[in-house]
């Protein structure tokens, strides 16, 4: 007998109908003609086993099927909750609210405080570099205004170019918001003469100043440099400090 | 139906504060547990906003063309909180218990009209939802990139894993599995790209727990959840009028998006850009914004620092600067910022002649600034 495994023995998996077509008995002597009778019986005692647990285990899906459908037809409502039930779980709910909220309100003062610390300590620090800075400048204008003086047909003093420099920003500054406001107010003509837009709501653009800006807003301006990365480290040390 | 009957028994519910949602809700997590997992640890704001909600619909339950568009918003919006239509019938019985509970005079027929009205609701609510079905409930999104860009701003890179659509300048709410069933809303800070990658930028709020989360502890790998885009700032598709964007903070980020859009598809404009902040280093976007300017030769950058007596940059607020640099009255204006900006900028550019309506604004506020247990939201 051949198969691709063997029928006869009982297995985990049970039989499927590609087995026992699969089955092929070893044919008998001249003596005794057909198949093998034992390997035969062997191969039906097995069907009638697979039978008997298929029908079993029809048997009990058909009881399960009817429980739930009981359950369905009955529409088992979920009990409502006592008030008990709702009262106990209400305030749990509520003390669980106050501890988030607590937190978080502790969370805000925490952070609210580092940050103000933080802060303080960076304008400290950039307003010592400006101090240290703007000394700097003033010797290295004394030493540069000595050396003008051994050297008078020399350089202008850093003064002298200083003001310069503030002097053309400034005039670059008015120029192009001269030349912007004109632009505008050109377009606003366009706009008006063409019909291009809702004429209604195109109120007269009043006639405006140019913006002037003062020369002396850029004597600070050294002092403006990105402060040193490590002061990112401030706030966290403050925090662990404080958190410990 | 009897619609006063109804209302007056609602407000009955509504005049007990917290106690009607409080009982609302135990109720409901004690007959179907589980939907405790739909809501956050805390339920303080939850509370609140539900009778808001229900507010609203007991107001128009006689005016069905505005409510229903109401209703059908909620549904959708409901989807990313992992709501099924399942949850209707549970949150329908709980809700009648709740009005039966705290009404000494409840009748058989409040009952009946309630039940209807509340189906009418959930069908609504149930059937929008289910229209909706073509795109995901939320989509989950990987951190490809966390760069903390001040002592409490980061900009994040995230790319949704399926494709999401969205308009430059709109908003999009986002949940951590940090800070699990807490949704903040924030705005891509650039027009959609191939790639699919949104830029977001983040600001820890003191004592915030969205927000800290995302810049202190979210970090590259991690997975975010976006619900769908919503918001109302945007380029008109037929107009090439020159831009003036004005934001302080984070209002930045929106206005970003819509320079994306001028430079990807047009049609060619000048872009005037403001950026207010309180000191010079708090300027988190300083060298892409440059970098931006220098690209393209329609974009004008100017920073306006406020309270910062060393820096270079322009002083003062920065609707100030604006005007200094007028007049603006042939432009179409976005402004964006925290509430005080906003306002104050828009009234002055109206008081220079620039039209109304030519002035879209939006306000970024913490969603809850300072927690309280009452659930008042001090925005």
């Amino acid at each position: 007998m051949t198969t691709e495994h063997d029928v006869s023995e009982p297995e985990d998996r049970g039989l499927s109908p590609a087995d026992l077509h699969n089955v092929r008995f070893t044919r008998g002597s001249m003596l005794r003609p057909g198949y093998v009778d034992t390997e035969v019986d062997r191969v039906l005692s097995r069907v009638a086993e697979e039978l008997g647990r298929l029908y079993a285990e029809k048997a009990a899906l058909r009881d399960q099927v009817r429980s739930l459908q009981a359950q369905v037809d009955g529409v088992v409502i979920p009990e409502a909750p006592s008030e008990q039930a709702v009262r106990i779980l209400s305030s749990a709910q509520q003390t669980a609210d106050n501890y988030v909220a607590e937190a978080e309100e502790f969370s805000r003062q925490v952070t609210s405080e580092a940050r103000s610390e933080y802060e303080e300590l960076t304008r400290q620090a950039r307003e010592n570099a400006g101090a240290i800075i703007q000394a700097a400048q003033e010797a290295a204008a004394k030493v540069s205004g000595g050396a003008a003086g051994v050297d008078p047909a020399g350089q202008h003093s850093v003064e002298e170019l200083q003001e310069q420099v503030a002097y053309l920003k400034a005039f670059g500054q008015a120029t192009r918001t001269q030349l912007r406001s004109y632009l505008e107010a050109l377009l606003n003509t366009v706009e008006t003469e063409w019909g291009r837009a809702d004429p209604a709501a195109l109120p007269p653009a009043p006639p405006r100043p140019p913006a002037q800006r003062s020369g002396t807003t850029f004597e600070a301006n050294t002092a403006a440099e990105s402060p040193p990365d490590d002061a990112e480290e401030l706030p966290a040390a403050a925090g662990s400090r404080s958190s410990t | 139906v009897d619609i006063p009957a109804m209302r007056a028994n609602f407000a009955k519910a509504a005049a007990t504060g917290d106690e009607a949602p409080l009982y609302f809700y135990s109720h409901l997590f004690l007959s179907h547990p589980e939907t405790r997992q739909l809501f956050p640890v805390s339920m303080a704001h939850q509370r609140d906003r539900l009778f808001a909600a229900l507010g609203d619909v007991v107001a128009r339950v006689d005016d069905l063309e505005a409510l229903v568009p109401i209703l059908q918003q909620l549904g959708r919006d409901h989807r990313k909180f992992g709501t099924v239509s399942a949850h209707y019938p549970a949150v329908g019985a709980s809700l009648l218990a709740t009005l039966e509970h705290f009404d000494d005079e409840w009748t058989p027929e409040l009952a009946k009209d309630w039940t209807e009205a509340y189906t009418l609701v959930a069908e609504v609510m149930v059937e929008a939802a289910e229209q909706a079905t073509e795109q995901p409930a939320w989509w989950e999104a990987d951190v490809l990139a966390h760069e903390r860009r001040t002592i409490d701003v980061a900009v994040l890179q995230v790319r949704p894993r399926k494709r999401y659509e969205y308009l430059p300048g709109q908003s999009v709410s986002l949940e951590s599995d940090l800070r699990p069933r807490l949704w903040r809303y924030y705005s891509p800070a650039n027009a959609p790209r191939p790639d699919g990658l949104l830029e977001i930028h983040v600001k820890a709020r003191d004592g915030g727990p969205v927000s800290s989360a995302l810049v202190r502890r979210v970090g590259v790998g991690d997975v975010l959840r976006l619900g769908p885009p919503v918001g109302h700032l945007a380029l008109e598709a037929d107009s090439d009028r020159d831009l003036l964007l004005v934001a302080g903070g984070m209002g930045l980020a929106p206005l970003k998006a819509l320079i994306h859009q001028v430079a990807g598809t047009g049609p060619a404009r000048r872009v005037d850009l403001f950026v207010g902040f309180r000191t010079e280093d708090q300027i988190y976007d300083r060298a892409d914004l440059q970098r931006l300017e220098q690209e393209h030769p329609w974009l004008t950058v100017t920073f306006a620092v406020s309270e910062d007596k060393v820096s270079a940059l322009e002083h003062g607020d920065v609707g100030d600067v604006v005007l200094r640099r007028g007049p603006w009255t042939s432009r179409q204006v976005f402004v964006a910022g925290p509430a005080v900006m906003v306002e104050d900028t828009v009234s002055r550019l109206v008081q220079d002649g620039v039209p109304r309506q030519r002035i879209s604004s939006e306000v970024f506020a913490p969603s809850r600034p300072g927690p309280t247990v009452e659930g008042e939201l001090t925005e």
